[in-house]
Formats: C-alpha cells, sequence, structure tokens
C-alpha cells in the first residue's frame, strides 16, 4: 500500500463490555454465553429520539457505536461510510414479513420495509449526519466486513495527499427465529465435536452478534492507535499448502517474515475445525508464536472479523493482552504488530496486518 | 366521555404504538394542535405509517393528497373522519 491506513478511532457493542474498552481488557474475567448476545448500551445517550424510535436492535448497536467512533475522531462529515454485514437487518425483516403474511399480502408497514433494508445501518448514519458522501453496503457473508474494510483502503489510497476521513465497521445480530431456524441446520457447535483444547480449557463459542466501527483515515492523529499494513481474503483454498503459501506471500509482500510478527490473533470458531485445513495450517505456519483467540468472547458471526479488528487495535493501543485471549503461555511486553488470522465456516480465510504507530 | 372524545383516546394510543413514541404518553399529545410541523417530529413516513393503521384498524383509504392534508391535520380532525366513516 502507498498510504499508510490509519485507525484513529474505535467503538465496539458485543456480548462483552467492549465500550469500556480499557476496564475490558484489564479484567480478569469476560460474560459467557449461549448464544451470545450483545449488552447493548442506553441507546438515548447516544443516537437522537427522533430517530431511536424507528431503529431496531441491529441498526441500533451499528449506529451506536459509529456515532462513538466518528466523536472520538472528532469527524462530522465523513468522505465515505461503509458498513459490512452478513446477514443485514434480521429483526426487522422478519417483522416485514410478519405483518405481510398476517394482512394477506395487502398492507405493508412503510417503516419496517425500510428498516429492514441491508444497508439500513449505513443509511441512518448518513441521515443522522447529513452526509451526501459514498455510501456503501457489503454483504458478502463471511467476507462482509473485509469487504468494506478494503474499500476503506481503497479510498485511502486513492486519496492521495488529500486528507480523507472514512467511517467502517460491520454489524450483525441475532434473532430468535434466526436461531430456530438455523438451529435445523446442524451447523452449530453443539452439533460436532469441539476442539478438544479449548473444550479442556472451558472456551468454547457460540452464535453471536455484534456491531464494531472504526474511523479511519490516511493521516495520522494525536490519538491513532494503529494502521492497517494489510489486508487478504482467501475463499476455499484447496489445501493447507495454499493456504501457507497465501500467509508466505502475504508477509513476503510486507517485507516481513513470522519473526516480526508479535501476536496471532486466531478465528477457532470451538466448533468443527479440529483437524481441517485452518487447524493444520495454524499447528503447522503458527506453532510457536505468541497466539490469541477471540471468538468466545463474541461467537461466532459473519462479521466477527471487525470484533479480531477491534480486539487487535485495543491490544495494540494498550500495549496488553489478557489472559482470557491466551491460546498458548506467554508473556509479550511490546506489541508491534498483530496477524489476524481469520476463519468463518471453513470457507472465508482472512488475513488482517495491524501495526502500532 | 363522548364517541369524540373516546375515539381521540384510542387513536393516542394507536399512534403512539403504530410510530414507537417512546416517551410520549397520550396525555402529552394536544388533540387540537397540529399533528406535524410540531415537538411529535412527524414526518411523510409516519403519515404513510397512520394511513397503513387507518386502513388495517378501521378498514379506511385515505383518496386523495389534499383529503389526507385535511384529516391529517389533528388528532381531533382525524377522529371526525373516523367517526363519521364509521358511524
Amino acid at each position: 500500500m502507498n498510504n499508510q491506513v490509519y485507525i484513529n478511532a474505535l467503538a465496539c457493542i458485543s456480548p462483552q463490555d467492549t465500550l469500556n474498552a480499557e476496564q475490558f481488557l484489564q479484567s480478569s474475567e469476560f460474560v459467557s454465553g449461549s448464544p451470545m448476545r450483545s449488552i447493548e448500551p442506553t441507546y438515548k445517550e447516544h443516537i437522537d429520539r427522533r430517530y431511536l424510535r424507528r431503529m431496531g436492535r441491529m441498526v441500533r448497536m451499528g449506529v451506536a457505536a459509529a456515532t462513538k467512533a466518528l466523536a472520538d475522531a472528532d469527524i462530522k462529515n465523513p468522505d465515505a461510510i461503509l458498513v459490512g454485514t452478513g446477514m443485514g437487518c434480521l429483526e426487522d425483516t422478519e417483522k416485514f414479513l410478519r405483518a405481510i403474511y398476517e394482512s394477506d399480502e395487502n398492507i405493508a408497514s412503510p417503516n419496517q420495509f425500510i428498516q429492514s433494508t441491508h444497508n439500513n445501518v449505513a443509511a441512518q448514519i448518513a441521515l443522522m449526519l447529513g452526509c451526501y458522501n459514498y455510501n456503501f453496503t457489503y454483504v458478502h457473508r463471511g467476507f462482509s466486513f473485509e469487504s468494506a474494510m478494503l474499500d476503506a483502503i481503497l479510498h485511502v489510497q486513492e486519496a492521495g495527499e488529500n486528507k480523507t476521513d472514512i467511517l467502517v465497521g460491520a454489524c450483525d445480530e441475532l434473532t430468535d427465529m434466526y436461531l430456530e431456524v438455523t438451529s435445523k441446520l446442524n451447523i452449530w457447535k453443539s452439533k460436532v465435536p469441539r476442539h478438544s483444547l479449548k473444550y479442556n480449557m472451558g472456551i468454547k463459542s457460540e452464535q453471536g452478534e455484534g456491531a464494531a466501527f472504526f474511523a479511519v483515515s490516511n493521516q495520522r492523529s494525536q490519538n491513532t492507535i494503529a494502521s492497517l499494513d494489510a489486508l487478504r481474503m482467501v475463499y476455499k483454498p484447496q489445501s493447507s499448502a495454499r493456504l501457507t503459501d497465501e500467509i508466505d506471500h502475504f508477509l513476503a509482500r510486507q517485507s516481513l517474515t513470522l519473526d516480526d510478527i508479535d501476536l496471532v490473533l486466531l478465528g477457532y470458531d470451538g466448533g468443527g475445525q479440529k483437524g481441517d485445513v485452518y487447524d493444520e495450517v495454524v499447528n503447522s505456519v503458527f506453532d510457536g508464536k505468541n497466539q490469541a483467540v477471540y471468538k468466545h468472547l463474541c461467537g461466532e458471526y459473519k462479521t466477527a472479523g471487525a470484533f479480531a479488528t477491534w480486539l487487535s487495535c485495543e491490544m495494540i493501543r494498550q500495549q496488553h493482552v489478557p489472559e482470557f485471549v491466551k491460546w498458548n503461555a506467554f508473556e509479550i511486553d511490546t506489541i508491534r504488530r498483530v496477524l489476524i488470522f481469520n476463519n468463518y465456516n471453513s470457507a472465508n480465510f482472512v488475513l488482517s496486518l495491524l501495526s502500532h504507530v | 366521555m363522548s364517541t369524540m372524545e373516546e375515539t381521540i383516546e384510542k387513536l393516542k394510543v394507536q399512534i403512539i404504538e403504530q410510530l414507537n413514541l417512546e416517551d410520549v404518553t397520550p396525555d402529552e399529545i394536544d388533540a387540537d394542535a397540529p399533528l406535524f410541523d410540531s415537538d411529535l417530529g412527524l414526518d411523510s413516513i409516519d403519515a404513510l405509517e397512520i394511513i397503513v393503521m387507518l386502513e388495517r384498524e378501521y378498514g379506511l383509504k385515505i383518496q386523495s393528497k389534499e383529503e389526507g392534508q385535511k384529516i391529517f391535520y389533528s388528532l381531533k380532525t382525524m377522529a371526525e373522519f373516523v367517526t363519521e366513516k364509521i358511524a
């Protein structure tokens, strides 16, 4: 990348108390649950009640996190608003479809239709700000957040020397109906053998949800937290060798080796990865590295990578790795670079490199 | 309580529910005051929501924009419309 991509502010709403990031990372405990539902703030403190009354849960989570990130970065009118969501506004979609069904396809609420659209979070943020700039929502399953972030990177590259401020983030929500439907598909963790190490550690993932937003820019601020140095998505690699090659090339393009990586944040979901391509690569490539996991904190969902990015940034900012994320035993003095090696459903693999600046 | 007053009170509750007017109680809505351009902060989407609510709850349809503007002027004008049509 030519321009550096600086992360100048961030905010996260998740099943943990992540709006109080410092307190959360320094504590020795985390919240468990099944499923993992977000700890939601008092939204009136973040969102004008005129807009709040129409918003469903996911929109509230997303807009509140975005509003905090913008406020912390002191951005009034971002040059782009980019959102990733794997499933969109499920709660409002369910309401809308139920209303159509119950009225025998005669009467549908306009607000429920508007709120059900997948790009509603980005739209609501723009409405609240009066922002007419580039506005895009990516719904690319396990690559939704990363696609939005890639768009942000491209914006930063194209900006040249002109200052550009981008709001980028992701959100997804759990609903009872979603849980009911997906439970019939036998895709969740209770149906497959859990990774033995995680099981022994008492760490396992469940279905989760959350929202994380980032103010990124081509220019540093006094509060810059980290820089995003590289991002790579790999879809269904045929073999562990192919995935290993991707990692080698990814690091080589940054003129780095594994020795330059201080911490690897892994996307084990506590489910069926034992012995698969992902597990193979972790055990071969990252053997002996400082490893951490995160999905026991936020659960598994299509945009969990946004939580991983938030957590990595906070660990870099606070120069602290909580004990409850450590996958192996290690002590670390300085966190210069964190490599996120994520995985969704053994199909979407992501490499993301964050550095201390 | 007269039929008109009963209809006004019923409409207040229905509008608060339909528009999800958090923190607003029926007593806070002045039946004679303009419904839009008021402290309630209603807009065109809310007008559509009220149209849907009138059709669903009372089987009433607004025939034109001009008629809608008169009917939706206040809660009282809306109650008059409902009372007249369902009488």
